[in-house]
């Protein structure tokens, strides 16, 4: 028996490259500035050790992230990077090519969702560890979460006796509600986290050597991320039972 | 590198499609008698050659126990999860069958053959591969080849090995709903968002698109690859089987011919109750009369309602996991055959809210966007590039038998994810790990995809740190690789798929394949051409009996005579090529008498039937 024991998203295969695979010509640290491509030949470049999906894009760590600019920069990159612009390439590039947009795509996934974003950060930062978090109800919503689970009883068992129609209707709008109710307290939490993405990245600015400051900053944004993820997942699974 | 084709390999009906570098423009090869449609159904002949499409899907209904079709239902599939399907095909399946169905063809004591569903489907591709060389007068060897979008991974590989066995290079698995977008075209500079409702034979899948400036960006994708219109014909046969039943005392489906002819008799019937508010279902019934029944579209609509329903509930996850409403839709397009169906059309317009489009060909839609898709891996486009999903999440089975999801559905592909594992107990040298497709959070109802054992060198406990890769593709299939992060040593894995062929077994079916390629065209031709050379014989002679003969000289009518009769002989042998010869010589000798009988039966026998009767 083995056990995961970490969840490290991101795509490090290759050593830095220090010259080009094809003309040889020297890079710059790929980690910094997010390059692609060789300055002289434009050939695709392997994956460097070091790249995260925030230096793929050429950015820091900060998490306020312009999802227009994010967005036209993955389309630009898609442009180049796609397998389908490399069919007729050597095996070599090909590979290049995929990997590299595999990772282009791993990296806008997460990067485009400002909770998905987050939990990458604080996996980069070493603040989660496991490759999962437990789940546990908030205790200040364990009342309404209860009454959601019953609800959602409810209309599993009507659907398992097949109920009449008006009934099964009635309990699809009890569940409705309740999903709005959960909805509303998720983009709640959504906006708490977001509201703490300025303290971090203003101490990206003034203080980046400062550690038990991020931390405490860190942390809390840990906090937080936790709550967003149980009440996602339950809307997730309301709207899963809804739409059976 | 040669040119590539785009081919639809559908669950009723297979095409291919190649884009004219010139114009740009896709368009669908025909077969020599002007059908861009290829049943797909192939079967053994009592000679033991296999017999495909047109030939085929006639004999469906004499020799159905020795056709097989619809058999795209069962690419990557075990035995268990086609249970339910197996009790409507008429073939049997082999009771060694295992981790690939083996469908057997024949009865004992006659010519009798045992095949995958890749081979089958190998067959089908054979007969488009070869259809493109006579056009292009080439060799073909490489293709794109559409799949439903929500075709999990082993359905992926079972459509690409049904590629290698039937001598082509899969350059690529297209998502069909996506393809459909890419023969749109639709308008391809401001950004817009469109719905690909694509409802099929044997399928049915929803994506929502994101277009803007020639970039095909699919946002989500769902589907069900068990609903299709194979699920409406059943049911109909099922009402009316019961009604027969009642009334005479036969039970259809306990005859597979029978079964078969009903079948076919009330999909004709369905596709006039979407040209007509009623139709007279008449069935004969040997030795016991007629079944006769008027039957309204509101009355069928009642039965097929549930079914066109269960539609719904893929197109609402669709929207959620973009995170769009319906009215937020600027297009909705229509694909596949089902979508012919008016109340099909109905229940869409009403759930987004505006009218579909429908302007192609919903038969050939699909074929020319792999077209499309084909061209631009060729070079020849440049200025559109597709962006698809993942349909299902990917995921690996923790302690206690949970999944942890490493790639979400909906994933931009190709797409990655890195897991580091280590050991439990000292000198450990192998770890077993399975990887599962689906949305559930138990292995146990997940699909498992496979299962491989990582080789890791005694050593404490926890001490070894391997990383493991899973990489899916543009085509939507997984790869893994393994990396011992101490020593950097890559590690092979052998994945072993839970439901596919080995590439042994790909191998040896390439080889067979190849061998017997000849004989079984040669099969499919002389059945075929024995058909038509049938028809325009029948036909001949009842023109010449016919008052319009009067009007033709002596002359022509001693050479329509002499026509006839080299036919006839040529009928006797077993060379296809010989009797499409003379056939064409009586072809081109009553070329007159077709023109006076052009309302009658001579030109249209010849020409072949419409493409929308074509159908299962
Ligand atoms: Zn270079």
């Amino acid at each position: 028996m083995m056990d995961r024991i970490a969840t490290e998203k991101q795509t490090a295969r290759v050593t830095s490259p220090l010259q080009c695979w094809e003309c040889r010509t020297a890079l710059a640290d790929e980690q910094e500035n997010g390059i692609h491509f060789c300055s002289q030949c434009g050939k695709v470049q392997p994956l460097a050790t070091k790249t995260d999906y925030f230096s793929f894009f050429g950015l820091t760590r900060k998490l306020g992230v312009d999802a227009a600019q994010l967005e036209k920069q993955f389309h630009q990159l898609s442009w180049k990077l796609h397998p389908d612009k490399f069919n007729n390439a050597g095996a070599y590039e090909r590979d290049l090519s995929l990997e590299r947009t595999a990772a282009l795509n791993d990296a806008y996934r997460t990067l485009r969702d400002p909770a998905a974003r987050t939990e990458y950060l604080l996996r980069l930062e070493e603040v989660r560890k496991e490759g999962k978090v437990k789940q546990q109800a908030p205790p200040d919503l364990l009342e309404e979460v209860f009454e959601l689970n019953e609800h959602l009883e409810e209309l599993r068992a009507a659907k398992r006796s097949g109920s009449d129609p008006r009934a099964l209707d009635e309990q699809r709008h009890q569940l409705e509600k309740a999903r709005g109710t959960f909805q509303h307290k998720l983009d709640q939490v959504l906006a708490e986290l977001t509201n703490q993405f300025a303290a971090w990245d203003a101490l990206l600015d003034t203080r980046p050597g400062d550690a038990a400051a991020k931390r405490t900053v860190l942390a809390r944004m840990n906090e937080v991320l936790n709550r967003h993820s149980y009440i996602r997942n339950l809307v997730t699974n309301v709207s899963d039972e809804l739409e059976q | 590198m040669g040119r590539i084709i785009g081919i639809d390999l559908g669950t009723t009906n297979s095409l291919v499609a190649f884009t004219d570098a010139e114009t740009r423009q896709p368009r669908c090869l025909p077969d020599p008698q002007g059908r861009t449609l290829l049943p797909s159904v192939v079967s053994l002949d009592s000679a033991g050659a296999m017999v495909v499409g047109w030939p085929a899907w006639e004999g469906l209904l004499h020799q159905s126990q020795r056709s097989v079709y619809s058999v795209k239902r069962l690419m990557g599939r075990g035995v268990e999860d086609v249970q339910e399907e197996l009790k409507l095909f008429p073939f049997r399946v082999a009771p060694d069958s295992q981790s690939v169905i083996k469908i057997e063809l024949g009865e004992p004591g006659t010519a009798q053959k045992t095949l995958t569903p890749p081979e089958v489907s190998a067959f089908i591709l054979r007969e488009l591969k070869r259809r493109a060389e006579q056009f292009f007068g080439e060799e073909v060897t490489r293709a794109v080849i559409t799949v439903p979008a929500y075709f999990n991974d082993a359905q992926r590989q079972a459509t690409k090995d049904a590629g290698r066995i039937a001598g082509l290079e899969v350059e690529r698995l297209v998502n069909e709903p996506t393809a459909a977008s890419l023969a749109y075209g639709l308008d391809k500079h401001q950004r817009a968002l469109i719905a690909v409702y694509d409802f099929g034979g044997g399928t049915f899948d929803i994506s929502l698109l994101q277009l803007e400036e020639g970039l095909f960006k699919v946002l989500s994708t769902n589907g069900d690859t068990h609903l299709g219109g194979d699920d409406i014909d059943n049911l109909f046969a099922e009402k009316i089987g019961q009604e027969i039943q009642a009334q005479f005392g036969v039970k259809v489906s306990a005859s597979p011919d029978l079964y078969q002819s009903l079948r076919r008799t009330l999909i004709a019937a369905k596709h006039e109750l979407s040209q007509q508010d009623a139709t007279t279902i008449r069935f004969k019934l040997e030795g016991k009369g007629e079944y006769t029944r008027a039957l309204s579209r509101e009355e069928f609509e009642g039965w097929i309602a549930p079914i066109v329903e269960r539609t719904l509930g893929p197109c609402k996850r669709a929207l959620r996991d973009a995170g769009l409403k319906p009215e937020q839709i600027d297009e909705v397009v229509l694909v596949g055959g089902s979508t012919r169906l008016p109340l099909v059309r109905r229940r869409v317009q009403e759930l987004f809210g505006r009218k579909p489009h429908c302007e192609l060909n919903p038969d050939e839609v699909v074929a020319l966007g792999a077209a499309v898709q084909a061209h631009i891996l060729e070079g020849g486009v440049t200025d559109m590039l597709l962006l698809d999903v993942t349909p299902l999440s990917l995921g690996i089975e923790t302690m206690g038998g949970a999944v942890a999801k490493i790639i979400p559905r909906n994933a931009t592909i190709p797409a990655s994810a890195s897991e580091m594992f280590t050991t439990y107990v000292d000198n450990q040298t192998g770890v077993d790990i399975q990887v599962v497709q689906g949305e559930r959070e138990l292995v146990k109802d997940c699909r498992s995809l496979a299962r491989f054992t990582l080789k890791v060198p005694p050593q404490p406990a926890g001490l070894p740190r391997v990383e493991v890769k899973f990489l899916i593709d543009a085509n939507g299939i997984l790869s893994v690789a393994a990396r011992d992060l101490r020593t950097g040593q890559e590690h092979t894995v052998e994945v072993k798929p839970s439901y596919g062929l080995s590439d042994d077994e790909v191998e040896r079916m390439i080889l067979e394949s190849i061998e017997h390629a000849e004989v079984d065209f040669a099969a499919t031709q002389l059945i075929g051409v024995r058909n038509d050379a049938e028809t325009i014989l029948r036909a001949t002679t009842g023109a010449l009996a016919g008052e319009q003969a009067q009007e033709l000289s002596a002359e022509e009518l001693r050479r329509i005579e002499a026509a006839r009769a080299a036919l006839q002989e040529a009928m006797g042998s077993d060379d296809h090529r010989l009797i499409r010869e003379r056939l064409e010589e009586l072809n081109q000798a009553t070329h007159n008498l077709a023109e006076l009988l052009m309302n009658t039966a001579v030109r249209a026998a010849v020409k072949g039937k419409r493409p929308d009767e074509v159908s299962l």
